[in-house]
């Protein structure tokens, strides 16, 4: 095929493709004013589904609970299970809690990396990386960080989360790039989509707009 | 009034500031979003959203690239994510094996190379899809390509070629046209 012929009927069809009409400057304008005045008068909410809200608060409980626990309770030798996932109803809330903090993290890391593309990253991504981080180190001291295949998981989102928490304001790109590498390297999302267990009912993950 | 002083007078907060560096990109925008996304709504909600977060974000702009390829790195992100979302690029995105074989056999039914080249392009992988317009449609240097979707030069030219050689596929039996 001629190379040169076929460019020129890219160019001579691309100028049909997808025609755009004449731009609607002032009804777009209009529609930014409007929706700017919104924003700044509606404070930014993660949007979830009921069942959702339900499942986060009680995450959030157990999570207390493990904390309240860890502080006050006696110190118990922890008994020989092989998952934290035991047979037990305390295994399903950790389950619960786990799934639901993977899948709140597995958003994050998803987004943080989308967004790092482009060289604009939401300030609000090391706000939900602080609170995630808060959790995973409560998660190590729980059960769950006896777990032999997600303890070693929950170290490295420790880190990533550490260093997106961590991240200044004034960021430098190459900051960002470092901890994508960190991500891609330890194939922290691949492995974090292995660890999050299938089905909705098992894992109600964060969906939302940031 | 140059651009350099339009930024600084927009993120003090003057309106008449953002609206004249609105005035001076929201064609290339909106052409780009319409051209990407192939329908009005969608690419109004892109252009609206991209200079939403760009007025909003204009303080993280440090003016190493020029704002057109800033306003374009944010579309683009907008658009790509937006057409994601939806999902609606799937309904276009039949797989290109299915355009294949509409190709053979079906050349006196729909003589028009152009439609089929449209076509084709609409099945074109969203990434491949995004650098073809870009490139062959809007124009844009690989230079510009590459600021852009924050890739290397290299890539975008290698994504542009795939593609190419993904449309030759898809219009072969077009071939005597070119090759003439």
């Amino acid at each position: 095929m001629n190379d040169d012929r076929f460019d020129e009927m890219m160019r001579e069809a691309g100028r049909e493709y997808h025609r755009p009409p004449e731009t609607p400057r002032e009804e777009m304008w209009a529609a930014i004013e409007t929706e700017r005045r919104r924003r700044r008068t509606t404070p930014r909410v993660i949007v979830m589904r009921p069942a959702w809200r339900w499942g986060i608060g009680m995450a959030a409980v157990l999570l207390i609970g493990i904390a309240i626990g860890r502080v006050l309770g006696p110190r118990a030798p922890a008994p020989p299970v092989d998952s934290v996932v035991a047979q037990t109803s305390d295994g399903v809330a950790y389950r619960l809690a786990a799934a639901q903090y993977l899948g709140r993290t597995e958003a994050l890391l998803a987004g943080f990396r989308s967004d790092a593309r482009t060289g604009v990253l939401d300030p609000q991504f090391v706000a939900q990386a602080r609170d995630l981080l808060s959790s995973t180190r409560l998660l190590l001291d729980s059960p769950a960080g006896n777990d032999p295949q997600l303890k070693p998981l929950l170290e490295d989102l420790e880190l990533v989360l550490a260093q997106i928490a961590l991240l200044p304001a004034g960021r430098d790109k190459r900051d960002v790039e470092l901890i994508i590498q960190g991500i891609d390297q330890k194939s922290v999302l691949s492995r974090l989509r292995t660890a999050i267990p299938a089905g909705p009912a098992a894992l109600p993950r964060a969906q939302g707009a940031i | 009034m140059d651009e350099h002083e339009l930024i600084a007078r927009a993120r003090a907060g003057d309106p008449a500031a953002e609206r004249a560096l609105y005035d001076a990109h929201v064609d290339r925008v909106y052409r780009l979003a319409y051209r990407l996304a192939g329908e009005d709504e969608l690419a109004r909600d892109f252009t609206q959203e991209t200079f939403i977060r760009a007025f909003q974000r204009l303080d993280t702009f440090r003016g190493e690239s020029r704002l057109s390829t800033w306003l374009h790195a944010i579309a683009t992100s907008v658009a790509l994510n937006g057409l994601r979302k939806t999902k609606r690029f799937r309904t276009r995105e039949t797989a290109l094996e299915a355009a294949d074989a509409v190709t053979v056999g079906q050349r006196t039914a729909e003589p028009d190379l152009k439609s089929r080249l449209r076509a084709a392009i609409d099945a074109l992988p969203l990434k491949y899809r995004t650098v073809v317009v870009m490139h062959d449609v809007e124009g844009y240097t690989h230079e510009e390509i590459a600021a852009t979707l924050n890739v290397e030069v290299g890539t975008s030219k290698a994504q542009l070629s795939r593609a190419r050689a993904k449309l030759r596929e898809a219009l072969a039996d077009f071939a005597g046209e070119w090759v003439t």
